[in-house]
């Protein structure tokens, strides 16, 4: 099972396959809720993609590479116990990081730390039950830290360069979320899908979580530093 | 030619995020505020000078009132430490490390309005308000 093989299975019809169809659906589905929810209501908003443009375009990405992950998760249901508890860090840890980041940007570090440790909790929970509750606990954790990091770097970089900083931590997300693929790919070693499902999933999250981000970077209580 | 899926895919993700980054990203650079008065420059104006210290961790006193159009100089006294003494006003581009109490943080706000002040790290903060 080389890397060669996995870019190999990026063609076939398993669960590999439907990845780079997962990110598409889940960026079309988060842009054209945005695009809608813009000509509604948030075009009214004076300077809104000067003030949450930038942020809000990584947080529908961050989303978008989360969600092969889970779906592949998903695929196989069950993992031994070393890569579930690998699988329950890694997606609670950038599910967290990640979201953390950008409400952080926008909302101080309590909303943003709050937003992203519940998603980061709720992934890690979801995806490393796979393996029981080893991958459980390292899902709650991993979602916990992340989701605290994730805000307090952003705020720690607001008079630097958060934007910089904000697309060098969403490429190593998505690096390290490759990385994950490849290794479920690798421990599954071909092995046969026991959860077939189609990408309304995908769609279904990618509206709750976009919606819930730009809910609360727009709309959303803020840290006095942001009001 | 047969297209493979994963070439296929990229391929449409790609036009997705250049037409999503067209929609999104293009307010540019985020920075705001109005222009800091040079040295030298015409503003003549008495200066008007603060003197911040901390209580309960944070800047003290956490509400400063300043005059339009006149220089302001501000000191952090000897109880300011750590990050809080990296001051920043990020809407009035002031930005300065005062080592010491000596060293002051000199500005000319030419805009009325409320600024947040904060440490470089967002950890201390206050308001300035220009009248």
């Amino acid at each position: 099972m080389t890397f060669k093989e996995f870019r190999k299975s990026l063609n076939g019809e398993g669960v590999e396959g439907e990845l780079m169809k997962t990110v598409f659906i889940s960026l079309m589905t988060s842009f054209v809720f945005l695009a809608v929810l813009y000509f509604v209501k948030l075009k009214n908003i004076p300077d809104f993609f000067l003030k949450y443009g930038f942020y809000l375009f990584f947080a529908v990405l961050s989303i978008a590479i989360i969600m092969p992950a889970v779906r592949q998760v998903r695929a196989f249901k069950e993992f031994p116990c070393m890569s579930g508890m690998m699988i329950g860090m890694t997606i609670g840890m950038i599910s967290g990081f990640l979201p953390g980041f950008f409400v952080g940007a926008t909302n101080g570090m309590f909303y943003g730390s709050v937003f992203g440790i519940a998603v980061g909790i709720f992934f890690g929970i979801s995806n490393g039950k796979c393996c029981g509750v080893m991958g459980v606990m390292e899902g709650i954790m991993a979602g916990f830290m992340g989701g605290l990091m994730g805000a307090m770097t952003a705020v720690m970089m607001l008079n630097d360069n958060l934007k910089a900083a904000g697309i060098i931590v969403f490429v190593i997300g998505a690096i390290i979320l490759s990385g994950l693929n490849y290794m479920i790919f690798k421990e599954t070693k071909g092995a046969e899908r026991k959860h077939k499902e189609d990408q309304f999933f995908t769609m279904v999250w990618s509206f709750i979580l976009t919606g819930l981000t730009t809910w609360l970077m727009v709309f959303g209580p803020r840290s006095l530093l942001f009001q | 030619m047969e297209v493979k899926k994963s070439t296929l895919y990229f391929g449409l993700i790609i036009l997705v995020l250049i037409v999503g980054g067209i929609f999104f990203l293009r307010g540019g650079s985020s920075v705001t505020g109005n222009v800091v008065a040079q040295e030298g420059g015409a503003l003549q104006e008495e200066t008007q000078k603060v003197v911040l210290s901390t209580k309960n961790y944070n800047y003290y006193p956490s509400e400063i009132k300043v005059k339009v159009n006149q220089p302001v100089s501000i000191t952090l006294d000897e109880k300011v430490q750590g990050c809080l003494r990296s001051f920043t006003i990020k809407d009035l581009g002031v930005s300065k490390y005062a080592r010491t109490p000596q060293e002051t943080i000199d500005f000319t706000p030419t805009k009325k309005g409320t600024f947040t002040f904060a440490c470089s790290m967002g950890m201390g903060y206050g308001k300035l308000i220009v009248e």
